[in-house]
């Protein structure tokens, strides 16, 4: 059975993207009350990791 | 009636009808997986009412793409391409209740209350199926936790506003009205050959009408519970 094309690429890149968004929402939580700037940094770091992944660009994922 | 269990080594021996059915069913849930995201991660993640009501929203799409991945990776390794779905506009979506967007926090908690909710139902059938890859991602048991952690915030947002009544319960009806129609039609037409052949070939185990109605059951009493009104289950529907 021969996998579709970059299943692996994508596959790799999807664990990439989870990663990073589960990390940067981890560090976060314990600080909601006492470092704002950490949360902010934080949820501006999932917005662009979110942008990368709703914009759906995946040929250039997998280049 | 299909009893064997396939693994993906036996794919390819499978009957051509087996193999169109479950290629299809696979991109509609890797559709449904990541439409989610792409219904609320604009408008929500910098208008939710609090920081950790945002971190929420980006931890429910990372987990909801986890959802995509797992599905995805089934059916890559199947040769069955599903990436296109990553790239489509709304508009595209399999599932009607996909197409539109969410805006308002009241959208995204009825959303998780009631559409997640069907999310559950749809992944329930594949527990236990004739497709062994598949069965394993819905048994996994972060995946299931992940989606009731999903419905439960729904739910626990939905009834906490509910109780607020005015304005705020007000919202949330009308937020019910919606989606409990996009819920029911979700589960497809009542009379459905594709549907048949999907529980022959063991790939579902209810038909349709039976998936709906036990839902309908379900969320019907958790609207009396809140105080809100069942909506009409025949207004706004298109699947009958």
């Amino acid at each position: 059975m021969e996998a579709a094309p970059n299943t692996d690429a994508l596959d790799e890149q999807f664990k990439e993207f989870i990663q990073a968004l589960k990390g940067a929402v981890n560090s976060a939580m314990p600080h909601l009350k006492d470092d704002s700037k950490a949360v902010d940094k934080a949820i501006s770091d999932c917005k662009e990791i979110l942008d990368v992944v709703l914009e759906g660009n995946v040929k250039e994922w997998v280049s | 009636m299909f009893t064997e269990k396939v693994d993906t080594k036996d794919f390819e021996k499978q009957d051509p009808e087996y193999r169109d059915l479950l290629g299809r069913v696979l991109a509609i849930q890797a559709d449904c997986e990541i439409g989610g995201p792409n219904l609320y991660v604009k408008d929500m993640l910098p208008n939710a009412p609090t920081k950790l009501d945002q971190l929420i929203v980006a931890r429910t799409a990372a987990e909801e793409m986890d959802h995509y991945r797992k599905v995805a990776r089934v059916a890559g390794d199947l040769g069955v391409d599903v990436s296109f779905v990553l790239s489509r506009t709304n508009q595209e979506r399999y599932v009607e209740a996909f197409r539109g967007k969410i805006n308002t926090w009241e959208d995204f908690a009825v959303f998780g209350f009631l559409i997640d909710r069907v999310g559950r139902f749809q992944l329930e059938e594949f527990i236990g199926c004739s497709y062994l890859p598949l069965a394993r991602v819905v048994e996994d048991p972060d995946v299931i936790r992940e989606e009731e952690g999903h419905i439960d915030y729904g739910t626990n947002k939905t009834a906490e506003w509910a109780a607020e009544g005015g304005e705020r319960k007000e919202k949330v009806q009308k937020a019910v009205d919606f989606w409990y129609a996009k819920g029911l039609d979700m589960f497809g037409k009542s009379v459905s050959p594709r549907s048949e052949r999907y529980m022959y070939w063991g790939l579902k185990r209810r038909p349709n009408a039976v998936a709906r109605q036990q839902y309908k059951e379900e969320v019907d009493a958790l609207i009396t519970q809140m105080g809100l009104t069942i909506p009409d289950p025949n207004k706004g529907r298109l699947y009958f």
